[in-house]
Formats: structure tokens, C-alpha cells, sequence
């Protein structure tokens, strides 16, 4: 095992520690749990016309979900050394410190799409199986199966939105101010795209992109910080 | 036969338009313990995050066992041990949680890490504490547990930065013979502070800092300032009575440079070892002084701190 690798194991299992530790890691059952049972009860309780709009709201709800968590255990994978200068002492071990933020970051952000992707999956499931569709039901606002790859693209987004701002702030709550914005505007931007009829796929690749790029940079930047 | 550890060779650093050190130079033998001295500000602690590879000089380099801390962090670092200004951890965290990341970290084989970190915790004296968590221990217990870390794989190198600070007399008694102790076993120590009795008690040798420059590099103790001289060796003599230079010197004869301290403490300086120190008081006695006690000078640390530094925020 190359010595690279080793320091990226090494900082995921220490992430783990980290979110034990700290009760975090019970989050991560919000969206995979919590987001698919919660929408389904709503959905049958408030009788949606069809299985597809169910899936719809049970997305948006579970994707809601997945983005708080998401931007916490980012803003903390990324900030809180740099907040209490721990730091100081991580940065004089023999390791690479991009390596020791990409396993951090790998169960931050991989964990939060990890438990969105199932929550995915259940809503999916769980709405189909138990929503039936009403007589004259309109359809759906948006694809199911589109919304779900676009949610992944603005998750990814605010991780890398989250993680950039972390590094440049040194302060995992200021990170999380950044992430909230930025999830506003996108928001914004997006119903703003539905309604004028011009939402396409370019929009959740561009935010995909947007985030693979803000992550990569936050590591490419942490080999390089000046402590 | 020593060798160079840590070679720090002209180094500046400079924050905006604030240089915070200029052109700093010195080495570290092996087995030496050093002392580094100097002000608030002075840049004692950017020097010790170049040597650790926390941070870059903007001129100059950093070698430690002739690699670049930065560079080649991974072969450089993994034989050093470095507590620099006092970094915070989650309070979540438990003391082994640490202990065990910085063994791996270290690459301390799997089956060897619980027992590297018990004798860091060991070595600490804070073995019950480990299972506690960061947030729950004193400010002095989390020093020491981080402390410990630097202790995991065996460091050759230590770099501690006011490792005392915070700490209870008895545990800064206890950090001094821990840092004494490992000196002796050949480890070589740059030890940052304030206080100058952690230096006298520690170290050998010591640099002094002012305003980013480095202003001293001198051996601890009087009686090596002189070591490339005629006389290498000091002795603080004691007298029941009152002396004078004369009559000390015609006891010992021309081989001997005498300083009266007071009427009845003279300095006497002279080349040799052991068995010429016990010749020279052989000599005093047989010529009827009033000799009562005999030791090293004392090393006078706090009054060649201010020679070198100043007075401000002196200690």
C-alpha cells in the first residue's frame, strides 16, 4: 500500500472516529430513514394524486435532509482543525495532508450521498408501492429519476461550495453560512429555470462540476496551506 | 560521532509586510538539547512551524535529517515530534483516539500501536486519562495527553513549543525529567519557552532570538563559553572565610584564570577533565584555603536573556 493511500485510509477511519465520537454519524440515518418513511406518511395522508409526484416531494424532502447533514460533516471535516488549530499538530505528522483531507472529505461528503442515494432508492420504492394513482391525476412536475441525478449534482455543489469556504473562513459555522447561501440561490436559480420552461440537464451538470471542482480545490489547497 | 538533524539555513519569513524572521541560521547535532529564547514575537514559534513543516520560509531552507520537511514530509516527519503553540482538539475526542491516529499516522505496526501509546500516556503520567474526553480534561491534562502523541514512534526529534505551559509544578517537574531523560538517550530537543528554568533544567545549549534575528547561540553553562579557548572546564568555589585572587592563583599556580564572585566565591577557570578539577582543589586544600564547596557556575541564564534580548516581556 503506497504511502498516499495509507494516508488517505488512515484520515477516513479517523473521520469515522470523529463522527462516532462526536453522535454525528446518527445523522446520517436522517436521509436514508427518516426523509423516505416521513414523505410516505405525507403522501398518503394528504392522498398525492400519483406515484411520481410522491417520489417528487419524498426527493425534495430527502434531498433537503441529506443537504443539512451534508453541509455539516463538511463544514467540520474541513473547518473545525483549522478553528481550533489542530492543525498545528496534524500538519507536522508524516503524511500527505491532501491525501489525510480526501479521506475526510471522502466520508463527509461520500457518507451524505451515500445515505441520500438511499434514500433515493426507498422513496422510489416506498412511493410506488404504497401511492396509488387518482383518476385525472396531473402529471408530475418533474421526472422522478432526473430530479434524483439533479439533487446529486446540487449535494455534490454544496459539498464543494461548503468544503472551499471552510478552508478559506478556517471556521466550520462560517462554512456553514456559505453552504445555506449557496443552496438558496441554486434554489432560486432553479425554480426560476422550471418556470420560464428552460431547466435542463446542463444545470445539475454544471453544479456537479461546480462541486467536483470546489472539493478538489479545497485539497489541492490544504497540501499546499501555509499553517 | 554527531551529526546535523536539523539544518536551518538562512531562513526569512514574512507575513504582508511584516518580516517575521531574518535570515535565521544555526543547527541541531544529534543528542543536543537546545533551548530558544526570546520575546513575544520574536518568531521562535514560525521558526519551529518551519522546522515542522507547518508552514514555508519565504527565503531560505528548512533539512531535517537532510530532507525537506515540506518537500518530503513523509520520510522527514516520520521520526519527529512536534507540539507547536498549543493546537486544540474537538472536544469530543477521546485522549486515545489521538494517540492510536498518530500511531497509524506514524506507521506504527498494527500490532505495536496500544503499546506505544501506553507508554507515551506512561510517560506523561496521564495513562488514566486516555479514555476521557478532550472536553472533560484540564487544560494541564490535555497538554500532556498531546504531549504523549509527540512521543508516539519513538521520535529522534522533538520540537516543543512552551511545553510547560499550563502545567502544575509537579508536572512540569515531571515533563523536565522526561525531557532530560530522553536528551540523555540521544534525542535531540528544540524546546521553546518563556521560562528559563525549563531551559537550565533541560538543555545544554541556547539560542536567542530577537525581532526574527537569531542574536546568541551559546552553550548553557559559563564553563563552556569557553570551550574553544585555553580554559574549558569552570568551577564556583566557596570559601569559609574571606579569599583573594592571589591567593587562590598561588595555590593553583599559572594554569588557572580565577574571577573573585564575592570575598569568599571565586570562578576559577582551567583546561582538563576530572582529573584535573580534582588536582586543582587537591591543591587548594594542601595550601590551607578555607575551602568548603565546590560546583558548576550556575548558568546565569536570566541575566545573559536580558543581555541578548532586552527586558521586554521578560520572565
Amino acid at each position: 500500500m503506497t504511502g498516499v493511500i495509507r494516508d488517505f485510509l488512515d484520515n477516513a477511519r479517523w473521520e469515522l472516529v470523529r463522527l462516532r465520537r462526536s453522535q454525528r454519524i446518527w445523522l446520517l440515518l436522517i436521509p436514508a430513514i427518516a426523509g423516505p418513511i416521513g414523505s410516505t406518511l405525507a403522501d398518503l395522508y394528504l392522498r398525492v394524486p400519483s406515484p411520481a409526484t410522491a417520489q417528487v416531494l419524498g426527493l425534495l424532502i430527502t434531498a433537503g435532509l441529506a443537504s443539512l447533514v451534508l453541509l455539516d460533516l463538511t463544514a467540520l471535516a474541513v473547518g473545525e482543525d483549522l478553528a481550533l488549530r489542530t492543525h498545528y499538530f496534524t500538519f507536522a505528522l508524516p503524511q500527505s495532508r491532501a491525501a489525510a483531507l480526501a479521506g475526510r472529505l471522502t466520508i463527509a461528503v461520500g457518507g451524505s450521498l451515500a445515505v441520500f442515494g438511499v434514500g433515493v432508492i426507498l422513496v422510489l420504492a416506498l412511493a410506488s408501492e404504497l401511492v396509488a394513482s387518482l383518476p385525472g391525476a396531473v402529471p408530475a412536475i418533474l421526472v422522478p429519476a432526473h430530479l434524483a441525478a439533479g439533487l446529486f449534482g446540487l449535494l455534490l455543489f454544496l459539498g464543494g461550495v461548503t468544503s472551499a469556504a471552510g478552508f478559506l473562513t478556517r471556521s466550520s459555522s462560517q462554512a456553514l453560512v456559505a453552504g445555506v447561501l449557496a443552496g438558496v440561490v441554486v434554489a432560486g436559480l432553479a425554480s426560476l429555470f422550471l418556470l420560464e420552461g428552460r431547466l435542463t440537464p446542463t444545470f445539475p451538470e454544471a453544479l456537479a462540476a461546480g462541486g467536483l471542482i470546489g472539493l478538489t480545490w479545497t485539497v489541492v489547497q490544504f497540501q499546499r496551506a501555509d499553517g | 560521532m554527531t551529526s546535523d538533524v536539523v539544518v536551518a539555513d538562512g531562513l526569512w519569513k514574512r507575513y504582508g509586510n511584516r518580516e517575521v524572521l531574518r535570515d535565521v541560521r544555526f543547527t541541531l547535532r544529534s543528542g543536543e538539547a537546545v533551548g530558544y529564547l526570546g520575546p513575544n514575537g520574536a518568531g521562535k514559534t514560525t521558526t519551529l512551524k518551519l522546522l515542522a513543516g507547518i508552514s514555508r520560509p519565504t527565503r531560505g531552507s528548512v533539512q531535517i535529517h537532510g530532507l525537506d520537511p515540506v518537500g518530503d514530509r513523509g520520510a522527514a516527519l516520520r521520526k519527529l515530534g512536534a507540539l507547536v503553540e498549543t493546537p486544540g482538539v474537538p472536544p469530543y475526542l477521546q485522549g486515545r483516539d489521538l494517540l492510536d491516529y498518530v500511531a497509524r499516522v506514524k506507521g506504527v505496526p498494527a500490532g505495536e500501536r496500544r503499546g506505544a501509546a501506553r507508554r507515551a500516556a506512561e510517560a506523561m503520567g496521564v495513562e488514566g486519562h486516555t479514555d476521557r474526553a478532550f472536553g472533560t480534561l484540564s487544560t494541564g491534562l490535555a497538554r500532556r495527553l498531546l504531549l504523549a502523541a509527540t512521543l508516539i514512534g519513538e521520535p529522534d526529534l522533538l520540537l516543543l513549543d512552551e511545553p510547560t505551559l499550563g502545567l502544575d509544578p509537579a508536572a512540569r517537574h515531571d515533563l523536565r525529567v522526561v525531557l532530560r531523560g530522553l536528551a540523555r538517550n540521544g534525542l535531540t530537543l528544540l524546546l521553546s519557552t518563556h521560562l528559563l528554568e525549563d531551559v537550565e533544567a533541560v538543555c545544554g545549549r541556547v539560542l536567542f532570538l530577537r525581532d526574527g534575528a537569531l542574536v546568541g547561540d551559546e552553550p548553557l553553562r559559563p564553563s563552556d563559553l569557553d570551550g574553544g579557548g585555553a580554559s574549558n572546564r569552570a568551577l564556583r568555589l566557596r570559601f569559609s572565610s574571606d579569599v583573594t585572587s592571589a591567593s587562590v592563583g598561588g595555590a593553583l599556580g599559572p594554569d588557572y584564570a580565577i574571577t573573585i564572585d564575592t570575598p569568599r566565591d571565586a570562578i576559577v577557570r582551567f583546561s582538563g577533565g576530572d582529573v584535573e578539577q580534582r588536582e586543582l582543589l587537591v591543591r587548594l586544600l594542601a595550601a590551607g584555603l578555607p575551602l568548603v564547596g565546590a560546583s558548576p557556575p550556575e548558568p546565569d541564564l536570566a541575566r545573559r536573556y536580558f543581555e541578548r534580548v532586552g527586558r521586554e516581556d521578560s520572565e
